[in-house]
């Protein structure tokens, strides 16, 4: 694969005919319903829409394919914001800090730098996928099984330590995460776990299930214990100041480089990402405490994550063929039903196609921010809503959404279960992100950590001999023994950081 | 349980045992071919970890003697919202199948907008209503997702 600007300017040309240009905008538009509604995510959204394509030509119709994948990116922290719940679980730090901004009457500033943050990150994603995918695809062959599970590992001890003062229940709470994860069928062996007798368990346990159980539920149940007449009494001003933007700006370039480059790994998904993107903020902050309590930087990290994330997947998905998120496979799908098998040849066999793809992202992500900018007044007023209104609402919402991922009861009774815990872990200071990570990359932890040590014939130390992951290791070490440090040295009880009112 | 302390104690303790019983779900995995990686390795993990973490939270929360935050425990009513909300919630779940979605939702918003604003009975049944259409016009109708019409409806729209 190779850059040349001839490629791209007939790239745009492409996509700038108006057919097309109609089409990445119609896309656009789905992608941000899509995104919006909790009950269809990004990759059934282009699944249920890929047989409608079919009238079209095929640029056309991967170019809204693509749309709508990147669109769903930007709406799908509106709900995360607005009423809590995280439609999937890369929107979940979104709803840390943007929900206690949506309480504090300031969702439509949050709402907008969420727009700026995802803009300012995929233009930077594109402008890496256009320069230098060729170089970058490169260096990501070089991550292996055991360099999956170091960063895996790294990310998981990085969260724990947004717990605060509550490193031991951060700990219980990652824990607890995992061994949720594993109810079910072993991914390798296929022997049941944890499931105690009970058939249904074998079906496993669904995190999208989680993730609105603890959200959502828990977030309806301590409203109606307290009869709040609504989630913000106010709406303040619909649009960020120039203090916000400045104070976000920083985070949104940071997030864009962490976001892509993690971003280009296959099997890094969002769900990372924007934890890492998160954490690192809070890291570097002058005011650690802020964040958790409505830092808008909180906000524009995470969604900046986010969104390079997803352009960067493009590049695994053009250059090897390897789709590094289930709306990935899902277009490259789309890809192969149109007769392009993605890969090395796929550039020098199509570039017209491969460049007005590319072309057309550039464009969507203007259409996006001037289709979604507008509306952040309207997405806003829903916190004023009434809460005997709205608490029915997100609980049907929720129950459309768990319902939806395989189509069980099963799921939403799990959900009511999460909801419940989620309550409980409110009410005793567990911070609620650890077991939100940890029930997402259990699966790809344990599956890298198995195939790491096929590789080294059962020697536990290929993930301490091969650079990459040594580095990862060392600093979860690090990150440990910090905790520990702070643990010792502590005479707080535990209460993790989101719950100190 | 009225502040964190006494919480944590329970807590830990509980989570104590529940380190315990996984250990003992972990080691009554059953092994097919030998692996690199046992099916059994990470729950004992686990249930080593959570045992452990159980104790130490106990043992901490035992040894604490500074200043202890206390539970915002809601009070009578506010628990009684929480159980019907949660109880209205379970039957919507339960009665999704055999009644169908939209069905089933209009049921369950118009009865929790009226019981958790009794005065508003008008603005339930219309929400409800709402919801109801959304969910059969949106979801069953125009994407064609497998949620449960439910024979009533089904019957209804056949003849």
């Amino acid at each position: 694969m190779s850059f040349s600007f001839d490629h791209l300017i007939q790239g745009f040309a492409t996509a700038l005919s108006l057919q097309n240009l109609l089409w990445a905008l119609v896309g656009c538009f789905i992608g941000t319903l899509v995104g919006v509604l909790p009950g269809i995510g990004p990759a059934s959204g282009i699944a249920i829409l890929l047989p409608l394509t079919t009238v079209l030509p095929p640029t056309s119709a991967i170019i809204m394919m693509a749309a709508i994948y990147y669109g769903a990116m930007y709406g799908g922290s509106t709900t995360a914001i607005v009423v809590n719940i995280p439609g999937e679980a890369s929107s979940v730090p979104t709803a840390i800090d943007g929900y206690e901004m949506a309480k504090q009457g300031k969702a439509g500033p949050a709402l907008a730098i969420c727009a700026i943050s995802s803009f300012v990150a995929g233009t930077l994603g594109l402008i890496g996928l256009t320069f230098f995918a060729p170089l970058l695809a490169d260096v990501a062959v070089v991550f292996g099984p055991p360099e999956y599970f170091a960063l895996m590992f790294m990310a998981l001890t990085l969260i724990i330590s947004l717990s605060g003062r509550a490193l031991l229940k951060g700990v219980i709470s990652m824990a607890l995460g995992l061994m949720t994860a594993l109810i079910g069928q072993d991914p390798l062996t296929g022997a049941a776990r944890l499931t105690f007798g009970f058939p249904k368990l074998l079906a496993g346990i669904d995190f999208i299930s989680v993730i609105v159980g603890l959200f959502a539920i828990s977030e309806v149940m301590v409203n109606v214990e307290s009869r709040i007449t609504a989630i913000s009494q106010k709406i303040g001003s619909w649009m960020p100041s120039w203090a916000d933007i400045r104070q976000s700006m920083g985070a949104m370039i940071r997030s864009s480089g962490v976001g892509f480059f993690l971003g280009l790994l296959p099997g890094v998904t969002p769900s990372v990402t924007t934890f890492v993107a998160y954490d690192l903020e809070k890291r570097i902050s002058k005011h650690p405490e802020r964040f958790g309590n409505g830092a808008i930087e909180g906000v524009a990290a995470p969604e900046g994550a986010n969104n390079a994330t997803s352009t960067a997947g493009f590049v695994p998905l053009f250059s090897f063929g390897i789709p590094t998120a289930p709306s990935m496979a899902v277009l490259l799908g789309g890809l192969m039903m149109y007769g392009l098998q993605p890969g090395p040849m796929l550039f020098k066999e199509n570039p017209d196609f491969v460049w007005a793809i590319i072309a057309s992202m550039y464009i969507g992500n203007v259409m996006l921010i001037v289709l979604n900018l507008p509306l952040v007044g309207m997405w806003a007023r829903i916190c004023v809503i009434p809460f005997y209104i709205l608490g029915p609402m997100i609980v049907f919402f929720s129950v459309l959404g768990t319902y939806s991922i395989r189509f069980l009861a099963y799921d939403v009774w799990v959900m009511t279960l999460f909801g419940v815990i989620g309550y409980f872990m409110r009410k005793f200071g567990y911070p609620i992100a650890p077991m939100v990570l940890a029930t997402v990359i259990a699966q790809m932890m344990e599956m890298s950590l198995g195939q790491s040590l096929l590789m080294s014939q059962g020697s536990i130390l290929i993930l301490f001999t091969r650079p990459i992951s040594a580095v990862f290791m060392a600093l979860a070490f690090v990150s440990i023994a910090r905790g520990i440090w702070l643990q010792i040295r502590s005479h707080a009880p535990e209460v993790a950081v989101e719950e100190v009112d | 349980m009225k502040t964190i302390r006494q919480a944590d104690i329970g807590a830990g303790c509980f989570l104590a045992l529940l380190g315990l019983f996984i250990l003992y779900a972990a080691s009554n995995i059953r092994v097919g071919v030998e692996r690199a990686l046992s099916p059994r390795f990470f729950p004992s993990v686990l249930g080593f970890l959570i045992f452990a973490c159980g104790i130490g939270l106990a043992f901490k929360s035992w040894r604490f003697r500074g200043e202890d935050p206390r539970i915002h425990w809601p009070d009578r009513q506010g628990a009684g919202i929480v159980v019907v909300s949660l109880g209205m919630l379970a039957a919507y779940i339960a009665l999704m199948k055999p009644l169908g979605l939209p069905l089933s939702t209009f049921l369950y918003v118009t009865a929790s907008i009226g019981f958790l604003k009794p005065q508003k009975w008008g603005t339930a049944i219309a929400t409800g209503l709402i919801l109801g259409i959304i969910s059969y016009v949106v979801f069953i109708d125009l994407l064609q997702l497998s949620f449960p019409v439910g024979s009533l409806l089904e019957r209804l729209l056949e003849g």
